[in-house]
């Protein structure tokens, strides 16, 4: 059995296995990517050589963190592997690990799940054409595999990364039709300037969407705000984007970028508690002040625990690896309580920002909307607006909507359609989303093929679990 | 449209739906075939294609279905290496 088995090789995860290590702890990281960095520092392939790679100042200390990582004695690296289940055990956890090649159990006195997030799912017509894409997608290609995925492309929504990612684009060669913000700017600037010791606080981060904003205007790309996106069109593939003005826009890509939820599968599957997060929706896992659930042993960090950017992850990381450490006896109190005060110091500091991001960024005027009847809402099992509103009428419990429709009850295990059905459920009953909760989670948090769970000698646990 | 500047993994060739594309050692199946034009990668159950969303192995919607001699296997796109002769096919799956 392993000291900690840590899920997630971004910068949480990287920060706590460095605090870990250093405590003398075995440890363990699992991450479907190859290679560590997490998406914020999605690194190119191993046979790549790219000059400059993430060489602005906004990704320098995750580069350092990841640098520090990858020194690390002590620490194995498990790349391009899916944790597709976890539980409880008596005295730890299993974990269900899963490669192309098989599926394993894995054992850990400590778990820390540190998974990331992904975009917020807007559902609109169209969005199912092949050519849209979530903006954090567009951006991975660009970072990491180092293609730009398309010919033309209008990147909208509410968050200000739209502006990153469409100078990224064209920095890379690759052409933007236009940045097309849904909220107008005065609602922008009036919720930056509702805290302006924040905007002093972090200016560099300011200077840097200013930075993002000249790259646009050189190339001529447009940045408008006060235009919702109504829908993408195209028969096979996308054509145009239509916004609520009737305006159209010829393009081949349309990138969405509205925010960004938690993955809370795993968190979810063992039992620990979640909330529903603010604004954007999604479940981030509930912790005490060493990022410890409310299931012992089972430690989150970083965008589980809600989104709040890498900074705050890498403190969150921090305070993770030294919890652990000291719930395992490695370290007394006094000793892990020092290590962290500069840490804790720091996270305070972030919070405000990362408010301040989620208010200029807020999507609920979006989310609010209605789409169409026949709007696809669950991408993986085709159900439409039309069939959850007619379910509606009679059953409002999450897990009664799916077995009516099979809405949540494909491949994506509800990632994608479960923030819009919980937000249709609230409008039906007048409740907030979240407050009757979500899906059952169940095991396999990712896609298994059945042959390889068959390989295990224990298979039944999941049935007899479910 | 591959980025300029960069040094890839070794050039070699795989099909999809049965024509040949071309690939570099280190890329995925997705990034193959969006650098070739490929945006379409399985079809929905009312035949509409549909391609890839995310990217990091959350949404599924990229997948392939992968034909071997023993048989066929539906993989993330966005995950799955691209490999010298790899069998893709886009179509509904076997």
């Amino acid at each position: 059995m392993i000291d900690l088995a840590i899920i997630g090789g971004g910068p949480a995860g990287q920060a706590a296995a460095e605090q870990a290590a250093a405590a003398g702890l075995s440890v363990a990281v699992f991450d479907e990517q190859p290679r560590p960095g997490g998406q914020i520092a999605r690194q190119p392939p191993a046979g790549f050589t790219v000059p400059d790679w993430l060489a602005g100042r906004a990704y320098a200390e995750v580069r350092a963190q990841l640098a520090r990582f990858e020194g690390l004695g002590g620490v194995a690296w498990h790349g391009g592997t899916a944790v597709a289940g976890l539980a409880a055990g008596a005295d730890g956890f299993r974990l269900t690990v899963v490669t192309p090649d098989g599926a394993e159990r894995v054992a850990a006195r400590r778990v820390l799940v540190a998974a990331g997030c992904y975009d917020l799912p807007v559902p609109l017509p169209g969005w199912t054409l092949p050519g849209v894409m979530s903006a954090g997608a567009a951006q991975a290609f660009v970072k990491s595999q180092r293609i730009v995925p398309g010919g033309r492309f209008v990147l909208a929504g509410t968050h200000p990364l739209m502006l990153v990612v469409a100078a990224q684009i064209v920095e890379s060669g690759g052409v933007v039709a236009a940045v097309m913000f849904d909220q107008p700017l005065g609602r922008c600037v009036a919720r930056a300037l509702a805290d302006p010791l924040t905007i002093v606080r972090h200016a560099g981060l300011f200077v840097d969407a200013a930075a993002a904003r000249r790259v646009l205007a050189r190339a001529g790309v447009p940045v408008r705000f006060g235009r919702p996106l109504a829908a993408v069109e195209g028969s096979e593939a996308v054509a145009a984007a239509r916004f609520a003005d009737g305006s159209i826009m010829a393009c081949d890509r349309v990138a969405l970028c509205y925010g960004f939820v938690p993955q809370a599968d795993l968190p979810r599957q063992a039992g620990a508690t979640v909330r529903w997060q603010a604004v954007a929706g999604g479940w981030a896992t509930a912790h005490d002040a060493w990022m410890e659930t409310d299931r012992p042993g089972l430690f989150v960090a970083g965008e589980t625990t809600g989104v709040g950017g890498a900074a705050i992850a890498l403190c969150e990381g921090r305070l993770a690896g030294i919890g652990i450490a000291r719930s395992l006896g490695r370290l007394d109190d006094a000793a892990a309580a020092g290590l962290a005060r500069a840490t804790r110091r720091r996270h305070a500091r972030l919070s405000g920002f990362a408010r301040m991001l989620a208010a200029i960024a807020d999507p609920a005027e979006v989310l609010a909307r209605v789409p169409p009847a026949d709007t696809i809402l669950c991408r993986c099992e085709d159900v439409t607006h039309a069939e959850i509103d007619a379910v509606l009428a009679t059953a409002t419990a999450p897990n009664a909507v799916k077995l009516a429709t099979r809405c949540g009850m494909g491949v994506c295990q509800g990632r994608m359609c479960e923030g819009a059905l919980l937000r249709r459920i609230a409008a039906a009953d007048g409740t907030a989303p979240g407050a009757a909760g979500g899906f059952t989670a169940r095991f396999p948090a990712r896609l298994v093929p059945i042959d390889l769970l068959c390989g295990l000698d224990d298979v039944s646990a999941e049935a007899v679990a479910d | 449209m591959r980025i300029a500047g960069t040094e890839r993994g070794a050039p070699f060739t795989l099909f999809v739906d049965g024509e040949e594309m071309a690939a570099f050692a280190g890329e995925t199946i997705a990034t193959a075939m969006l650098a070739d034009g490929r945006a379409a990668m399985r079809r929905d159950r009312s035949g509409a294609p549909r391609g890839l969303f995310c990217n990091m192995g959350t949404c599924s919607e990229c997948l392939v279905t992968l034909r071997g001699d023993g048989g066929a296997r539906r993989v993330r796109a966005c995950l799955t290496p691209a490999a010298p002769g790899l069998r893709v096919e886009t179509g509904p799956a076997a």
